[in-house]
């Protein structure tokens, strides 16, 4: 197989622009029509213009906030960092937060635009579980409730921005004029999940995370409501716990329910 | 892999490629659309939308499977969580066949994203032929398939496609999906005649037809899939029903894409020409025995 496999490592090279100084066009044949370096060339233009498509259509507001030809720039540079090793391009971009962040340092807000897009499209296909009501909660007595500990949905994830990046992607996603990219005071958490077939977003305060990260590590509730205690009474640590598990429920965050 | 033929697989009739901007349309109106061809790639995901929508359409019709990235071609190792994916997704949907391309998509564990050309000789064929039986033993099954459009060709061929494909299929007892666009364009493209290369595959492995649109540039073709198909491939597909016998037939559309009714549309020509050719013996159901019975 050493003929067809010399043939397979040359053309990729050619594509990759790895080949340096090969004369892989010698192995294809030259006519008056076309020519053997155009018909190459076909395939060299495809290979970026089927990644570039792909990286647009994962990366729809980052490719707004960047513009055409800068976002263009930057799908090259990635293509060339990392070759795909993906059976379907629809996973190529997932290492364009950390191409951004290296690339444009200056701009810090497309990086967590980026991780933002690419974690909201990872709900789009996450794994079905079921999702658990207040209803099926209803038959636990309230005594045992301290002992329950919950199953979540694998679409979860938190998104911290630092720059008001979801207001622009809001924006964008609404056809609206986006305002300037700015710096916010402080963090925010975005939590991401998906309601049936549609992905969700939320702002989180920090407490919300907290409980929320314990939960999914597999606390029970009575661990949630003891962790916040230290921000408040036990009342209202539980009552908030309460509420928090109300709303998870509610939003179709939990997929199943344990008691110790 | 035990010798056998295509005796076992249905003729389907007409059907049309299944897009997310059709998922809506079709579960809502049920078109005139015997059967859909999906991307398997695009379903070898854990959950969500793709899989809910290719179930509810499954519900409803027969469904084939088609992929890109099984690199039949490649000279290193198949991605064994690729067959694992494709062999789960085809026993959760239960499609009547599953093709993929001959060709290659990359090598060392990369990916290319394109249908790569191989050269044509008698070395590559038995390579190919002999990863095609490790498929088929894997999936329980025959694979289809498909010639690509090419834009090059290799000093090293020492046959046309259609030999190379015959003795593919021949080796590996597989059959084949005829993509009647991709023999206009390549035949644009390398100067040969296209009713040669329908004249060169063998009959009775013939299970699926493709057609479509695509880009003519002067000099050479793009194959596209980003229009209608034009009259001189309704000719060629005239030709190619006309030599195989009624051949369970679809229209691709992977860009610029229309309403689901102007692709509905559009398949009544195929319809019709099949129609014109066999008349008046064609039923979405015959299965393909009767057919390689009466045109062997
Ligand atoms: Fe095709």
């Amino acid at each position: 197989m050493n003929h067809l496999a010399q043939l397979q490592a040359d053309f990729q090279a050619y594509l990759l622009d790895d080949a340096q100084g090969t004369s892989f066009i010698e192995a294809v044949v030259d006519d008056k029509k076309v020519g053997a370096k155009k018909r190459l060339s076909i395939y060299h233009n495809a290979y970026r213009l089927r990644i570039i498509e792909a990286l647009a259509t994962a990366y729809p507001k980052l490719n707004a906030l960047l513009g055409d030809v800068l976002f263009d720039n930057i799908a090259r540079e990635y293509i060339s960092a990392y070759p795909s090793t993906y059976r379907n391009l629809r996973w190529y971009g997932n290492q364009m937060r950390e191409h951004l962040l290296t690339t444009l340092p200056q701009h810090p807000i497309a990086a967590e635009m980026a991780d933002f897009e690419w974690t909201l499209s990872l709900a789009f296909d996450a794994e079905d579980v079921p999702e658990l009501t207040l209803q099926d909660l209803a038959t636990i007595p309230p005594e045992n409730w301290a002992d329950l500990s919950f199953t979540f949905q694998p679409a979860i994830k938190i998104v911290r921005t630092r720059w008001n990046t979801i207001p622009i992607w809001q924006a964008l996603e609404a056809d609206e004029t986006p305002t300037k990219p700015a710096q916010e005071s402080t963090y925010q958490s975005w939590l991401i999940w998906r309601k049936k077939f549609n992905s969700q977003f939320r702002l989180v305060t920090e407490m919300e995370v907290i409980a929320l990260n314990m939960a999914m590590a597999g606390a029970t509730f009575g661990e949630v409501c003891e962790s916040l205690e230290c921000e408040m009474d036990e009342e209202e640590a539980m009552t908030t716990a309460a509420q928090y598990l109300a709303t998870w429920l509610q939003e179709g965050m939990i997929s199943a329910v344990k008691q110790k | 892999m035990k010798k056998q033929s295509n005796i076992d697989l249905p003729y389907l009739g007409f059907g049309l490629g299944l897009r997310t901007e059709h998922y809506h349309p079709i579960i809502e109106t049920k078109p005139k659309v015997d059967w859909f061809e999906v991307l398997s790639e695009n379903y070898m995901v854990p959950g969500g939308k793709p899989l809910h929508f290719l179930d509810k359409v499954r519900a409803d019709y027969p469904v084939v499977m088609h992929g890109v990235s099984l690199s039949i071609g490649s000279t290193t190792p198949f991605d064994q969580a690729y067959l694992r994916d494709l062999k789960k997704l085809a026993d959760r949907i239960q499609p009547a066949w599953i093709s993929d391309h001959l060709c290659w998509t990359g090598v060392h564990g990369q990916n290319m994203h394109d249908l790569l050309p191989l050269p044509y000789t008698e070395e590559t064929a038995k390579h190919v032929a002999e990863r095609v039986k490790i498929v088929q033993d894997y999936l329980g099954r025959q694979i289809l398939l498909e010639n690509v459009s090419s834009y090059a060709s290799y000093v090293d061929s020492t046959m046309s496609e259609w030999e190379f494909i015959s003795l593919i299929a021949e080796k590996a007892d597989c059959l084949l999906l005829l993509d009647v666009n991709n023999i206009y364009v390549s035949s644009y493209n390398h100067n040969f005649d296209a009713k040669t290369f329908i004249d060169g595959v063998p009959a009775k492995r013939v299970q699926q037809i493709h057609l479509a649109g695509h880009q003519n540039n002067g000099d050479y073709i793009i194959d596209t899939h980003d229009a209608p198909v034009i009259d001189p491939v309704w000719d060629l597909y005239e030709y190619t029903i006309a030599k195989l016998g009624a051949v369970s037939t679809m229209i691709e559309r992977d860009d610029n894409m229309p309403e689901l009714d102007v692709l509905v549309e559009e398949l009544e020509i195929a319809r019709k020409i099949a129609q014109k050719v066999h008349a008046p013996n064609i039923t979405p159901v015959e299965p393909i025995s009767m057919r390689v019975a009466g045109h062997a």
